[in-house]
């Protein structure tokens, strides 16, 4: 997305200082459990990032819980309790078919979050997998990799995104998944490829080489743990953007069908009555803005606690 | 210099061939025929003219073929729906359009963006400052379509009176630039704070700065200072930003198109889409993706220009 382009290369800029202190200080032992302690300490002292992290888990609870524990249901047609302003029966007030908006919000927030969540592990499985591929076999395969990566990067997505739905012919749980990793792994893919390149010159993994240790060996035990908190940082890069482009998806009406509903199929509801009910598009936008910037603030938060070295300026 | 240009413009060739590679591939998965979307039967006899007539009868490495001569040529097909359109006839009606758009949406990202961005790190740590960016950090996370909907709910509806802002549509000629206002704002909101947040940090790192130290130990004014060094030495990440975005600015416009019914590249796009119009969706695409490797290579050119170490690192 637009909105997290500068983000992304800001972290990627701060990943290659932070490489070039490491390949300095290869070698230096580490001790993993208080590498571990240490940055959950400076995680939790960075307040804006907690109060994040905080936001988060509250939205997630209450996508999950509201359901659950209230009776209004999401589906029922009532059409004398149309557009009905919010009050304590109904918080968030009702649709055009008398149906309780809080439930339908956390609902729809359920479909959401989890289109989001399973796309951004899509986005990583596939580019993890790319980039470390590309990254540890390294020479003219690398190479070539890199070269067709250059040849896809900064592609618009929803192009890519809506083609792949036309081509499914449906839209559900599983073809928006797809249609929301098919254009937007890319950036993961490269940021893995330079993790794996620079984390490949440390001396332990050359003494591990030296011992006879298998390829695989060396990739999994070796490698990949220690990208583990540059992937950590880069879900919460990721899944906000999945948010936003399922949102958009959905509300051009190319997205989950329904009686069901996402935040994009809400906002759109709310928008064909914005005259008249404004509140109806503004909290499904609310519930994603949210998201998007806890989503965010965490990051921020664990690339400063996981590096110090790469704490941002601003 | 010359010979990094040479090899950064060929290299584009390839790439170009590539995306149309990938759409193409794509494309063909679509099922449907995009002559039986009507009710009426096509004639059996027809069905076979009109197929070869679109080289639909011949095989995919055929049709690929004639696609990316038609790339190169700049010909990218008829209209498979609207019988008397071709797809440039549609690129040249809406892209001027989105063209336009874009192009405003990037005047008022800067206008407001930079001064933002200078304001709050001038004033560090000050309240101004985080006001500011907390103006601008909620701005960032806000759906581009909560946006649009909020401004054209204040400002076409409610304070109709004083501002006498049309709610929807476009008018392209200079006369109906007050239908391009709200659009445009709405268009350029994140990328406003995409660069007040670029130059707010790229201004804290000039500050720092030995020459604006010697600057301000010779006794120059403070404000020419800023005019003078700080802004034009932190505006150069800000620049490098922009081409790329500019590129999403032009295409990414689908969701404000939709709201403001402007009959540009973007809403043409999803009714191709819907229409089963497969030359037309495959036009925009190659054409989007276009404009966004022809940019890319733009900035690399400029990058090889301004850093002469980018030259050997990229090809």
């Amino acid at each position: 997305m637009a909105t997290d382009v500068d983000r992304r290369r800001d972290f990627e800029a701060t990943l290659t200082r932070a490489a070039e202190g490491r390949v300095e200080e290869a070698g230096a032992a580490i001790q993993r459990a208080s590498l571990l302690r240490d940055a959950i300490h400076r995680f939790s002292r960075n307040r804006a990032s907690v109060v994040a992290a905080f936001a988060f888990v509250m939205m997630v609870g209450f996508v999950y819980i509201t359901p659950w524990a209230d009776s209004a249901s999401p589906y029922n047609v009532d059409f004398s309790k149309a557009y009905l302003p919010l009050s304590w029966a109904h918080p968030f007030g009702t649709d055009e078919f008398g149906r309780d908006l809080l439930v339908r919000t956390a609902l729809g927030g359920r479909v959401s979050v989890q289109i989001g969540f399973a796309a951004t592990i899509a986005i990583m499985v596939v580019g993890i997998t790319y980039g470390a591929v590309s990254g540890f076999a390294g020479g003219w395969i690398d190479n070539a990799m890199m070269r067709f990566l250059d040849a896809l990067y900064g592609l618009p997505y929803l192009p890519f995104a809506i083609i792949t739905l036309a081509i499914f012919g449906t839209v559900n749980f599983w073809t928006m998944v797809v249609a929301l990793t098919v254009a937007s792994w890319f950036t993961t893919a490269r940021v893995m490829r330079g993790q794996i390149i620079t984390l490949k010159e440390n001396d332990y993994v050359r003494a591990a080489t030296a011992l006879g240790a298998r390829w695989y060996r060396i990739l999994f035990r070796h490698l990949l743990p220690n990208t583990l908190g540059v992937i950590i940082v880069f879900v919460f890069l990721e899944l906000p953007g999945v948010v936003l482009g399922e949102a958009f998806l959905s509300f051009l009406g190319l997205g989950i069908n329904p009686p069901k509903a996402s935040w994009g199929t809400l906002a759109q509801d709310g928008y064909n009555s914005y005259q008249e009910h404004p509140y109806i598009i503004v909290i499904p936008s609310l519930a994603i803005a949210w998201l998007i910037l806890s989503a965010f603030f965490i990051a921020d938060g664990l690339r400063d606690a996981l590096d110090p070295r790469t704490r941002a300026k601003f | 210099m010359l010979k990094f240009v040479v090899r950064r413009f060929v290299w584009t060739i390839p790439v170009i061939l590539l995306v149309v590679f990938f759409t193409f591939a794509m494309m063909r998965q679509i099922k449907g025929n995009p002559f039986q979307v009507t009710e009426r039967a096509v004639p059996e006899s027809i069905q076979r003219n009109l197929d070869r007539k679109f080289h639909l009868d011949k095989p995919w490495y055929t049709q690929y073929y004639y696609y990316v001569k038609g790339v190169f040529t700049f010909d990218l097909g008829p209209s498979l729906v609207q019988r008397n359109q071709t797809v440039n006839d549609i690129i040249k009606e809406h892209f001027p359009v989105s063209l336009r758009l874009g192009m405003l949406a990037m005047a008022w990202a800067l206008l407001l963006g930079v001064p933002l961005g200078l304001l709050s790190a001038l004033k560090q740590n000050s309240i101004t400052d985080y006001l500011t960016m907390a103006f601008v950090n909620s701005g960032s996370a806000i759906p581009n379509f909560l946006v649009s909907t909020l401004l054209i709910y204040f400002f076409a509806v409610k304070w109709r009176g004083t501002f006498h802002l049309p709610t929807n549509g476009w008018d392209n000629s200079i006369g109906g630039w007050k239908t391009w206002i709200l659009p445009a704002i709405a268009l350029g909101h994140a990328p406003m704070t995409i660069f007040a947040r670029i130059v707010r940090g790229s201004v804290l790192e000039t500050v720092q700065q030995d020459y604006i130290r010697t600057a301000k130990a010779k006794g120059l004014r403070w404000r020419r200072v800023v005019g003078l060094h700080v802004l034009r030495n932190s505006l150069i990440p800000a620049v490098t930003a922009a081409a790329p975005l500019l590129g999403f600015l032009i295409t990414g416009s689908f969701i404000v198109e939709f709201i403001f019914g402007i009959p540009g590249i973007g809403r043409y796009f999803v009714i191709s889409v819907t229409g089963r119009d497969y030359s037309v969706t495959m036009g925009i695409t190659v054409m989007l993706s276009a404009i966004i490797i022809v940019a890319n290579m733009v900035v690399d050119i400029l990058y090889g220009f301004l850093d002469p170490r980018t030259r050997d690192a990229r090809t």
